[in-house]
């Protein structure tokens, strides 16, 4: 048998699927000559993107880089090499008494993506981006230097390549800041808000948590337009939680994951499903209000409870489309698009909504702008196409952008935001797609 | 734990499978031939599990320092010590090529391990855990270079773990089959018949609480050898396999 490295890849929303050569290493001495010896070249991580962000003619896969450097127990500050994910982080810093400042939406993200992507969480508002709290890291450039990057050292290269998508060269490792927690659960509210003016008002009053998010019904249409469910939350403390919770406040039972065993059909996941779907997760609190703590899982990972889900929106893929609207003009982008979605009949299953805050005007190519963002997945299909068209002429229109790490299809005047990161040897499938059609 | 081949996947996912556990051991013990990159997962294993360990350099390909082996002593040795090499198409008659094969797998290993199966004999405990092959269960055209030393292996695994029983010494022979780790990166293998380090880990770590004596890592490896070993040779020197 010849060892053959081009291989069949496709990122978590399994579109589009190429083939490209895909290599990984464990030395930096490996990983300079692979750089020295080959052109268009970006890194990939756990494939947890959805679109062709950290897809090229050769892939480096960092989940060699996995291996944990340091942790200041005292301090923590934790560093590791950047193929390590979010979950094994956690899995230490946790029971320590320490969480990751900023979290998006999966655990099963690696250290190397949360930093190229500069991703965010419910917290934006409050605490911003990843990058706040990254200390710094060491970049292997496009001349096969290994630069250590912070605030102080090549500041230049270390902005860059904050949200700079691996188009600054390849990371190895990181160093950052945890922050402190006394219990490993989370003080939650859920409240029902019936449309999207009263959602609107409810992320106003929710300002002033920590966490806060919306899981919104974009199926609804007319005065229930935005009928949704807010969710917001902060870090317990250990006198807060009730007695069975008290005694191991940071160890959490591990539970069973199941997982997705194939492809569902396409004929699964349609409009009336989705609809039921829907009624029943809005329906399932009956009370307008509900207040508990939830573990950290539950809070931050609901969907990290199922492996390989991305499968129910069979084989032909899906794509998550996240835009952010500036404040100002939010409300009426917001009703716009939700309005082209409903009568789109594209429904999507788990639409999220959050109000940004202020973005860090020093990282300049994360994707954040203050304003409002939504976040939803479409099955893809041969309507998609022209729905995406619909929306990024809304967003177009009230001066909003698209995320880079959610983007397949979008049009480049709402993706071609990066800034000094061209170059002949990092360059990525969605980079030259943005670029070719500008 | 001493751990032989320390910088194999299967090797470092056993470390951690078994410190997950919440084990401590007072020393971990890492053979190598490769310090520089065993050092990286000596300071995982401390940042992640406060695990104090050792690296001792050793190439088995050389000389072998057993001075310097004498003072390692514990209750369980895991050996991931091996080399592919190049198959029989690309390799058969490259005399390096077949010499370095069987000493990693066979010729040098073997006395390697007598050594310490003579110390845990003198302890009268132990276990040790070492990795073969299904490529030593019958010798096939791709790669029986490769799969007669991993036969010569296996079987001196089995007349060890007869002669150790007495000795309340227990040997546990793994057979891993496809693994998906830098040895078989690029290679066209059949992911259902293919393991991670750490599943394989796993079943290594299960097999060693239930003192298994031979353990196939995916269960489909057993019956698929099974099916091997049991072709006529009339029939199977036909075959391409």
């Amino acid at each position: 048998m010849k060892p053959n490295f081009i291989q069949k890849v496709t990122n978590w929303g399994n579109f589009p699927v190429v083939e490209k050569e895909i290599r990984s290493e464990d030395t930096t001495e490996k990983i300079k000559e692979f750089v020295r010896s080959n052109n268009e070249i970006i890194a990939r991580g756990n494939g947890r993107c959805y679109g062709d962000a950290s897809l090229s003619e050769h892939i480096f896969s960092t989940k060699r880089l996995n291996k944990l450097i340091s942790f200041d127990r005292l301090n923590g500050v934790f560093e590791c090499e950047s193929g390590v994910l979010l979950s094994e982080i956690l899995e230490v810093a946790v029971p320590q008494g320490y969480f990751l400042y900023v979290t998006p939406g999966t655990k099963f993200i690696t250290l190397g993506g949360a930093i190229a992507s500069d991703v965010h969480g419910k917290n934006h508002h409050a605490e911003g981006c990843f990058s706040e709290y990254v200390l710094e890291f060491s970049l292997l450039n496009e001349n096969g230097d290994v630069l250590k990057c912070s605030r102080t050292e090549n500041i230049e290269k270390f902005w860059a390549t904050i949200g700079g998508m691996g188009l600054t060269g390849i990371i190895l490792s990181a160093k950052f800041k945890l922050k402190n927690i006394e219990t490993a659960y989370i003080r939650q509210e859920s409240i029902k808000a019936e449309n999207l003016d009263a959602i609107f008002e409810l992320f106003d009053e929710s300002e002033s948590w920590t966490y806060n998010v919306a899981w919104i019904d974009c199926l609804q249409k007319g005065k229930n337009i935005g009928r949704s469910i807010m969710m917001r939350g902060e870090h317990a403390f250990q006198h807060q939680l009730p007695e069975k919770l008290k005694q191991n406040p940071l160890r959490l039972k591990s539970k069973p994951i199941p997982t997705i065993p194939f492809y569902f059909p396409d004929f699964v996941l349609n409009n009336i499903t989705v609809k039921i779907f829907n009624f029943l997760y809005f329906n399932k609190q009956s009370k307008k209000e509900v207040k508990n703590f939830v573990d950290y899982e539950t809070f931050f990972y609901p969907l990290d409870v199922v492996n390989d889900w991305n499968k129910i929106y069979g084989k032909s893929g899906f794509i998550q489309y996240q835009m952010v609207i500036p404040k100002a003009a939010g409300k009426e982008g917001m009703r716009k698009i939700l309005e082209t979605i409903a009568l789109s009949g594209n429904g999507s299953f788990l639409a999220v909504l959050k109000l940004f805050g202020d973005n860090n005007p020093l990282a300049y190519n994360s994707f954040p702008l203050e304003g409002y963002t939504l976040a939803l997945d479409f099955k893809v299909n041969s309507k998609l196409k022209k729905l995406v068209e619909k929306l990024d002429q809304i967003v177009e229109d009230y001066g909003g952008r698209i995320y880079l790490t959610k983007d397949s299809m979008s049009k480049s005047s709402l993706t071609n935001y990066l800034q000094n990161v061209q170059n002949p040897k990092f360059v990525s499938l969605q980079h030259k797609r943005i670029l070719n059609n500008k | 734990m001493i751990i032989l081949g320390s910088n194999s996947e299967v090797a470092q996912a056993f470390v951690e499978k078994a410190l997950e556990g919440g084990e401590k051991y007072a020393k971990i013990f890492l053979c190598t031939s490769n310090v520089e990159t065993t050092q990286k997962f000596a300071k995982h294993i401390d940042v992640k599990f406060l695990q104090n360990s050792e690296i001792i350099e050793l190439n088995i390909e050389g000389e072998i320092d057993y001075a310097k082996l004498s003072d390692l002593s514990s209750d369980l040795l895991f050996c991931a010590t091996g080399y592919l090499g190049l198959g029989t198409e690309e390799g058969l008659f490259d005399k390096k090529n077949t010499e370095k094969i069987i000493d990693i797998n066979y010729a040098k290993l073997v006395p390697l391990l007598n050594f310490f199966a003579e110390k845990m004999e003198r302890q009268r405990s132990g276990t040790m855990i070492v990795l073969s092959s299904v490529a030593g269960d019958r010798g096939r055209q791709s790669n029986f270079i490769y799969g007669s030393a991993k036969a010569g292996l296996t079987a001196y695994l089995s007349g060890l773990r007869n002669y150790l029983f007495s000795k309340k010494v227990h040997v546990l022979t793994v057979k891993p089959g496809f693994m998906d780790t830098k040895m078989t990166e690029g290679l066209p293998l059949n992911p259902k018949l293919t393991a991670t380090p750490k599943q394989a880990a796993a079943v290594i770590y299960k097999a060693y609480k239930n003192q298994r004596n031979v353990v196939y890592v995916l269960p489909v490896w057993f019956l698929i050898m099974m099916i091997i070993r049991n072709i006529p040779e009339f029939i199977f020197k036909k075959l391409k396999l």
